[in-house]
């Protein structure tokens, strides 16, 4: 089997391949967690979920090209699962970096999607400046010992895992002494309180860790590598953040085959007013450049060295969830006063008003965008910073 | 529509990349933009040698047969390098214009030479209001035996002064139509109008009794009218993307260069955040203006939308990048001795062209109302 699927096919034959089995398996919307989950370890059992990753584990080693045509034909189909090898942070962290013990354990059910997960970067005192962490990991005989806070941690009240980063030493410079673990989240030593977040829901939390246990082999990369790990981690992430977010969450349907913003301003009766036409297209208008830059991207590039690139993305639609969020509102005019059940439209504006800094902050935020874009992509110097390269032990925080 | 194989269009591009670093440096383009004719009579024989000028035109009228895409890539580079030349107007617009109608007589008669170079036409699309379309035109047809006279005026008729013949769009008994006029005869008076942006050259059209031969098409004239626009907003729109690119390539260079403070001035963050977000205005437009000629080339169903995009959003982003990048630079580009108004010229000039942002925005949402009415 491991044989067959790392032989040469051609794009058609992988293509009939592809059709067939979401033909056979494929039956159209899944219902709740459970099917979810079902048709999640389906697609794994069958080497779709991760076609450009390597047989060992369950993929195809395929190139982009051939990756995309499966992509395209699950989406096609209607049917999710695939392109996880582009998407899934956790399970491409994993393979980059975790030990062999760690992968053979976590991968294929991070795969089938069975393993709750959540992001402990930020502190208190290190947001955008994550080299400046004050989480701490001991190295024990078999295990590290975590001692810190961390912050604005997403869904880390039913995580099973967090990736986290700690310092492991104190002495060289802020950048040099990070690791980064896999850490068990269900363990006395880790308490989660949930924060109360501006959309009124609590999806983030604080996170206090007082002698939690990390196993040795859910350390990633290197000891005091662990900067190198996050790079590839947050590329993975901000290319995720930038091809869309949360839609409307009232649950009252817009239409389906009309753009929402027209069919929005059809239904409030504003659709023949020339300025909203206008505010209308603008937005409708960025949406499809970033659609255009991404798949220009995608095919320009190589799998895995994204980073740069898809910080535009990001940029662009942290951008674009603020735009579309504006003209809904102004489409709604007074009736953006209310909210509530009775209200769908309203609370719909509203929520995806606040919701859009989701993306402006998260993951990086967008002054920090322009700074890597601007470094990275363009090539403009460093601002000088003044912390850089002294041991961290006697870096000022505040 | 046509479209040439891969390396075939790499070579075209390449060769016109090549050509114009040569011949359309900024020291050519200061030269040429205060000449009379507005345009490098050498590099226009170069280019129609190269077969840039016949690019769209169909072998069997001596053209390169090339569509969209080859379209969009040549006037990436023409943007960047600011090219003063009426290709837009004679070898995209005209021949567009011809090939849409498909008069078997007028395309023997005026394509080859067109290709060739030796011939240089223009159409005459709008009047006064300059908002190209049917209802701003302002010429007048009358029958007069088996000929035609036209009176009237037509305006923003790019490379009227140097043009041999005028493609007239003009109301007839029947409606409209697309008349043929040599721009030499006499009732034709072209009066050259005074520019903002110095690389184009517009004339204002009075037509008196002007003798003039009518083009047949088994269409709505006007519907060939906007096919050659089409193919025009998809020129513009690569122009304007290959010019913001250039724009922003010298703008960067100038920040890791500059100092102040006595650091580079693009460590700085009030400017690497702007040149950070011009990236993207960049970056969309080409990608815009691409996609723009791809689903052209292909006749796909959404061609339309694709094309009015590509009209605002690179007409918008070549606007922004110009007007940042003096910001950026300082008191230099205040200078008229610096690049960067000559493309903020011709960025302000191309975004009225054939229709302002706002007219394509407001097509772009009846393209998406209609396709899902
Ligand atoms: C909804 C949401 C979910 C999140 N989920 C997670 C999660 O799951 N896990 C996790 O670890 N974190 C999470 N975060 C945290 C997020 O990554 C940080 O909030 C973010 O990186 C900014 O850090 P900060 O809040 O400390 O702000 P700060 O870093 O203090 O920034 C404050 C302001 O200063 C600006 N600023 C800071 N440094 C610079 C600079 N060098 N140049 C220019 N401007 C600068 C910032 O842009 C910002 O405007 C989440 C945040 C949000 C809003």
């Amino acid at each position: 089997m491991a044989d067959d699927a790392a032989a040469p096919v051609t794009d058609d034959g992988l293509r009939e391949e592809v059709r067939a089995f979401l033909e056979n398996q494929w039956t159209g919307l899944l219902q709740g967690e459970t099917e979810r989950k079902a048709w999640f370890a389906k697609v794994v059992e069958a080497r779709w979920a991760v076609p450009r990753w390597p047989t060992e584990w369950m993929g195809r080693g395929l190139g982009d090209v051939q990756a995309r045509i499966v992509e395209s034909e699950f989406a096609a189909a209607g049917a999710t699962g695939t392109g996880q090898d582009r998407t899934n942070l956790w399970a491409n962290t994993l393979l980059a970096g975790g030990t062999q013990e760690l992968k053979e354990r976590l991968l294929l059910p991070l795969l089938r999607g069975e393993v709750g997960m959540c992001l402990l970067y930020s502190e208190p005192g290190a947001g955008s400046d994550l080299a400046g962490i004050r989480t701490r990991a001991d190295r024990q005989i078999d295990h590290f010992l975590i001692n810190g806070q961390k912050v604005w941690t997403s869904y880390a009240a039913t995580a099973d895992y967090g990736m986290l980063i700690a310092r492991t030493d104190w002495d060289v410079p802020k950048h040099r002494g990070i690791s980064f673990f896999f850490l068990p989240m269900k363990q006395p030593g880790v308490e989660v309180r949930p924060l109360r977040q501006i959309t009124n829901e609590s999806q983030f939390n604080e996170v206090f860790l007082t002698d939690a246990i990390c196993p040795e082999e859910n350390l990633l990369g290197e000891l005091g590598q662990g900067w190198g790990v996050l790079q590839t981690a947050l590329a993975y992430e901000r290319s995720v953040m930038g091809e869309g977010a949360r839609g409307p969450r009232s649950g009252v349907a817009e239409s389906k085959n009309e753009e929402p913003l027209i069919a929005l301003a059809r239904e409030a009766g504003a659709l023949s007013d020339p300025l909203i036409r206008q505010e209308i297209s603008k937005v409708i208008g960025l949406k499809k450049l970033n659609a255009l830059n991404t798949a220009r991207a995608k095919a320009e590039m190589k799998q895995g060295t994204s980073s740069a690139l898809m910080s535009l993305g990001k940029l662009a639609m942290s951008r674009i969830l603020h735009e579309e969020a504006r003209v809904r509102t102004m489409i709604l005019g007074a009736g953006s006063l209310l909210e509530g059940p009775d209200f769908p439209r309203a609370e719909d504006a509203n929520f995806l008003t606040l919701n859009a800094y989701f993306t402006s902050i998260g993951g990086g935020t967008d002054q920090i965008q322009r700074n890597i874009i601007g470094e990275r992509v363009l090539g403009l110097p460093k601002e000088p910073e003044v912390d850089r390269d002294i041991p961290f032990r006697d870096v000022r925080s505040g | 529509m046509n479209s040439l194989a891969a390396e075939e269009r790499l070579a075209f591009q390449h060769s016109t990349a090549r050509l114009l670093a040569d011949r359309s440096t900024e020291v050519d383009v200061r030269r040429t933009m205060e000449t009379p004719s507005g345009y490098d009579a050498d590099l226009w024989k170069a280019m129609a040698d190269l077969g840039v000028v016949g690019l769209i035109i169909d072998p069997a009228y001596g053209g390169a047969g090339a569509g969209p895409v080859e379209v969009e890539v040549v006037f990436e580079e023409a943007g960047a390098a600011l090219l003063c030349s009426p290709l837009l107007s004679s070898g995209v617009l005209a021949a567009g214009l011809l090939q849409a109608l498909d008069d078997e007589d007028a395309n023997l008669r005026l394509l080859p030479a067109i290709a060739d170079g030796s011939l240089i036409a223009t159409a005459a699309l709008t009047g006064p209001r300059g908002t190209w379309t049917p209802g701003a035109v302002a010429v007048r047809a009358r029958a007069e035996g088996d000929a035609c006279r036209l009176d009237g005026r037509a305006s923003f008729v790019t490379h009227a002064h140097v043009a041999d013949v005028l493609l007239v769009a003009a109301n007839a008994a029947d409606g409209l139509a697309i008349f043929e006029v040599e721009a030499r005869a006499a009732g034709v008076a072209v009066t050259p109008a005074p520019t903002f942006d110095h690389t184009l050259r517009i004339a204002e059209v009075a037509f008196d009794g002007a003798p003039a031969r009518r083009i047949s098409t088994s269409r709505p004239a006007w519907d060939a009218v906007e096919e050659a626009l089409s193919l025009a907003r998809v020129a513009l729109a690569g122009e304007q993307a290959g010019g913001g690119r250039r724009v922003l390539e010298f703008t960067v260079d100038y920040a890791k260069t500059r100092l102040q403070f006595g650091r580079a001035i693009g460590s700085y963050q009030a400017i690497k955040h702007m040149a950070a977000d011009l990236l993207l205005e960049s970056e969309s437009a080409t990608s815009a203006a691409r996609h723009a000629a791809a689903q052209l080339a292909a006749s796909a169903s959404d061609a339309k939308a694709a094309v009015e995009l590509a009209a605002f959003a690179c007409a918008d982003a070549f606007v922004k990048i110009c007007a940042d990048a003096i910001q950026m630079h300082g008191g230099i580009a205040f200078t008229w001795n610096h690049p960067a108004h000559l493309y903020l010229r011709r960025a302000r000039s191309d975004a009225q062209l054939f229709g302002a942002a706002a007219f394509h925005r407001e097509r772009y949402v009846c393209e998406l109302e209609a396709a899902h009415g």
